[in-house]
């Protein structure tokens, strides 16, 4: 399990940052061809859209390393079995949560699969909105790590006691 | 499934109208209300419009994914957002200088072009989007940091415009640069000198305030398009009504028709008068000169998407 | 409905469930309550929610901060500040003001501060005999200053909602910034006179110009961002991308500190840092979404209508509400719920934007730095090894002062506006 999470966050890193040079390099080619006095239309729309596709992206990868910020005191209160019993709970929280929005991703995909960028209709924005179930089927993978990582510290203490 | 009719927890149907302007005297706006006013007095309150002006997103893509979704049930787009629901057809409609006058424009929308129109938004969205009736958002001119008393004069200068194919392509034969700045930023834009120009109906520059900023005080009326905007229903749903709910919209969509035009109408005057006011100036244009360079354009446009018929009709309505 | 659903919002926030999360999830709860809207809304607003040209501004700037962390110009930055202000008694404490003040300049994001000045100078401030309290504060409680100086994050998107002008926006915050940073200054004064903190010798001339010319290339960008935008060479979007660029620049060719092989890392805290806000801003426009299901902005017009008249108390309550809500919220999702729902109210009283946008921004930027949730706050706690409890009582007297900078220019807001006003009076 740790060794796919891995592998998954690393290629999920990569895409993210990827997307992030290439909307900074979109801006900066917006600003040359605009003093050049050449027009390049597509550049807004394909600069949203690799910035939406990194962000969701990151916003995964920050699943994994448990980065969203989160009020721990009442986890930090509780010890040993108890706290993982909550912990197992939040997982199951995140769990069914991300389970929705992969389902309401997957149906909003298949709404808008042939809609088409305005400024460039050979693209579907089918690209675009895959974005949210990718995004909700790596996050339900991260949070099934660590259900699994819970259960085992308690089974770990169920052992020592 | 979305697409069902849902009666509230009172039993009442409930329909949601949206468009995207802000303002909440926009013309929008009065024909979205007059809609509501004749569905809920028709149907003695069994059924209830709730207006959403611009609060339901600004931007028309996302009414029009709302309406997909069922999340609306009554919105506006314009031609250029139809279009990215891969119904190139429509596009046709935000081609410039496709109409000549106001009139023409009513005699194509309110005769067979209209249906045909229609009938095409209604079978190539496979019954998502049923056409409702055709508004207007006014006739587009061009403003910016100097008058056009030429084609020539737009040599070189900076335009913001539409970004979808036909409207820069035609821009970019008169030798202005298309340059994509988002609405929001343009005010700025134009102060700031980042555009030279913009083109729109007064009613939306106006109350932007674009008039006022050194890049936007000169109006020339090019008139290049005189504007069509869809007023749209999900087809599913709509089906699911009875017959009697049916007519009831039916009935309040042609009466928000009328509503919206007039007060496009009035608000265009209105809103030149404001600009004149506020101290920009305004000329007129010899138009030929752009039409000449827009007709090819248009042709191949028309052939491209396949719509050649529909452009002969249009032309041939013409006074 | 709406009672059950602050309470769901409540406990989830309690338990521990991100909270970026608890917003998504009350935003789905409370969409499924409505029987004629779908589900599919959640997931489709907050793609929709990202789809601002504007929001671009986020990772740029704090990859610009990034880079000038990871080029060692905040290094730079700070001997210098320390040449200028070391001198003082607690001279470590003014320099640590200072420079985020010029760090301010480049960086739209004011967490970056607090981590690269926080890393040097906490840790030799405490071995210069400073105390933690001190150290921790001075540090976390300055960053503020960088959403506050332009360029600023917060105020581009609160000018994308509000269409304020930028340039005015950007020009306002400089007065503001300066008096902050000046009051934690002479604030600082008292206190390092009073626990007699060590001062500085005072450093050559000969070094005092060295140490300024290297920083030049640095200092410029302020000059050149500002410049640009209001010359309008590029707009307040774009010229994030020239603040990173122009940073990459001056530190691999001019600087030489910053290689190749720093640019993963960089890009990485880069795409890791903005996603985190950026998607709680994804979660909070569905739930915008909701609010506006309950027209909320109309019914907060109508209610301050009837009770409340008097622009003063607007602007109390303003203050008062954005303090809360930043304890918990950052100030980027916190401006999409709410900046729409107070507008049409602050557009009727006449309150100009531009003021409007002053005080939310100021407001929030406490934000920064009040627990539970104020990242500058956790950061320099982190970096100094602090709870957040001792950290936020060290913090609290600074907070006094942006407080009383902030009633300021609420009440008194010509004294903000005085830059733009002379730069460009069109602006208004
Ligand atoms: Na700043
Ligand atoms: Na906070």
């Amino acid at each position: 399990m740790k060794k796919m999470t891995n592998a998954i966050e690393k290629i999920q890193i990569t895409i993210g940052v990827i997307f992030l040079c290439v909307f900074f390099g979109i801006i900066v080619l917006q600003i040359v061809t605009r003093h050049l006095g050449i027009s390049v239309v597509w550049t807004e729309e394909a600069a949203n859209y690799s910035f939406i596709w990194a962000v969701f992206m990151g916003a995964a990868v920050m699943v994994n390393r448990r980065e969203h910020f989160n009020f721990d005191f009442l986890v930090q209160k509780l010890k040993g079995k108890k706290r993982a019993y909550l912990s197992i709970f939040n997982d199951a929280i995140l769990f069914i949560f991300n389970i929705c929005i992969f389902l309401l991703g997957v149906q909003v995909v298949s709404e808008f699969w042939n809609y088409t960028w305005s400024s460039i209709p050979q693209m579907k924005m089918g690209y675009v909105w895959l974005v949210i179930p990718v995004m909700a089927a790596t996050m339900l993978i991260y949070t099934t790590s660590h259900f699994v990582e819970h259960i085992r510290i308690i089974k770990a203490k169920e052992v020592h006691e | 499934n979305t697409n069902e009719v849902d009666a509230g927890e009172d039993g009442k149907i409930k329909i949601i109208a949206a468009h995207n302007q802000t303002s909440p005297d926009n013309p929008y706006q009065t024909g979205l209300l007059k809609f509501k006013e004749v569905v809920e007095e028709e149907s003695g309150g069994k059924m209830e419009v709730e207006v959403h002006a611009g609060t339901f997103g600004t931007e028309e893509s996302e009414l029009v994914e709302k309406l997909q979704l069922g999340a609306a049930d009554v919105i506006l787009a314009s031609p250029g957002f139809m279009t990215q629901t891969g119904i190139r057809e429509v596009d046709l409609f935000s081609a410039p200088y496709l109409f000549n006058s106001y009139e023409h424009w009513l005699a194509a929308v309110d005769g067979k072009v209209g249906q045909e129109m229609a009938q095409i938004i209604n079978e190539k969205s496979d019954n998502s989007f049923k056409l409702l009736g055709y508004w207007s958002a006014g006739v587009r001119h061009y403003y910016g940091k100097k008058p056009i008393e030429s084609v020539e004069d737009l040599r070189g200068v900076s335009l913001r415009t539409q970004t979808s194919g036909v409207i820069s392509d035609f821009w970019k034969a008169t030798g202005a640069i298309p340059s994509g700045i988002s609405w929001g930023e343009l005010y700025q834009g134009l102060q700031q000198d980042v555009v030279d120009s913009s083109e729109n109906a007064y009613p939306f520059f106006v109350q932007q305030a674009h008039h006022t900023t050194s890049n936007g005080k000169y109006i020339t009326e090019t008139a290049h398009d005189y504007t069509t905007r869809f007023l749209l229903t999900n087809g599913e749903k709509f089906d699911n009504y009875t017959k009697e709910q049916q007519e009831i919209i039916l009935q309040a969509a042609e009466a928000s028709v009328v509503a919206e035009r007039e007060a496009t109408m009035e608000q265009d005057e209105e809103y030149k008068e404001k600009a004149i006011e506020d101290g920009a100036e305004v000329n007129e244009i010899d138009r030929q000169p752009f039409i000449d360079i827009a007709t090819p354009i248009l042709n191949d446009f028309a052939k491209e998407i396949e719509v050649e018929g529909l452009l002969q009709q249009i032309r041939s309505l013409e006074d | 409905m709406g009672i059950m659903l602050l309470a769901i919002f409540l406990v989830l926030m309690i338990i521990g469930v991100p909270i970026a999360f608890v917003i998504g999830i009350v935003a789905l709860l409370g969409i499924s309550g409505i029987p004629y809207t779908p589900e599919a809304t959640v997931a489709m607003k907050m793609v929709n929610g990202l789809d601002s040209f504007v929001l671009l501004a986020v990772p740029l700037f704090i990859l610009a901060a990034n880079l000038m962390n990871s080029g060692k110009i905040s290094e730079k930055l700070i001997e210098l500040a320390l040449a200028i202000v070391g001198p003082i008694r607690g001279g470590l404490a003014h320099a640590n003001v200072l420079v985020s003040m010029m760090f301010a300049g480049v960086s739209g994001a004011a967490q970056a501060d607090t981590a690269g000045v926080g890393k040097v100078l906490i840790p030799s401030m405490l071995r210069k005999g400073y105390d933690k309290e001190t150290a921790v504060g001075v540090t976390a409680a300055s960053s503020t200053v960088g959403v506050v100086i332009p360029p600023s994050i917060p105020m581009i998107i609160f000018a994308g909602l509000t269409n304020a002008s930028i340039g005015a926006l950007f020009l306002g915050g400089i007065i503001p910034g300066i008096l902050i940073g000046v009051g934690m200054m002479v604030l600082i004064y008292f206190i390092a006179l009073k626990r007699n903190y060590p001062k500085d010798a005072k450093v050559e001339m000969k070094v005092f110009f060295k140490l300024l010319l290297e920083a030049i290339p640095a200092l410029l960008t302020p000059v050149i961002i500002i410049g640009g935008i209001i010359t309008g060479f590029f707009t307040a979007t774009e010229a994030a991308a020239v603040a990173s660029l122009y940073t990459i620049v001056i530190c691999m060719f001019y600087y030489k500190t910053l290689k190749f092989k720093d640019f993963p890392k960089i890009l990485f805290d880069t795409l890791a840092l903005s996603s985190l806000s950026l998607f709680a801003l994804a979660a909070a426009s569905a739930l915008g979404e909701l609010m506006s299901y309950y027209q909320l902005g109309a019914m907060a017009q109508e209610f301050f209508a009837n009770n409340i008249g008097a622009e003063w108390l607007f602007i109390l309550i303003i203050i008062v509400f954005f303090l809360f809500i930043g304890t918990f919220m950052d100030a980027i999702p916190a401006m999409i719920l709410f900046v729409p729902v107070i507008l049409p109210t602050a557009l009727e009283l006449g309150i100009d934007p531009v003021h409007l946008g002053l005080i939310v921004v100021i407001t929030l930027a406490i934000g920064l730095i009040t627990p539970p949730y104020g990242l500058c706050l956790l950061l320099a706690a982190k970096i100094g090894n602090m709870s957040t409890e001792r950290s936020f009582v060290a913090v609290i007297p600074y907070i006094a002062i942006v407080l009383v900078v902030l009633l300021f220019i609420a009440f008194f807001p010509d004294i903000a506006f005085y830059i733009p006003k002379m730069i460009n009076p069109s602006l208004f």
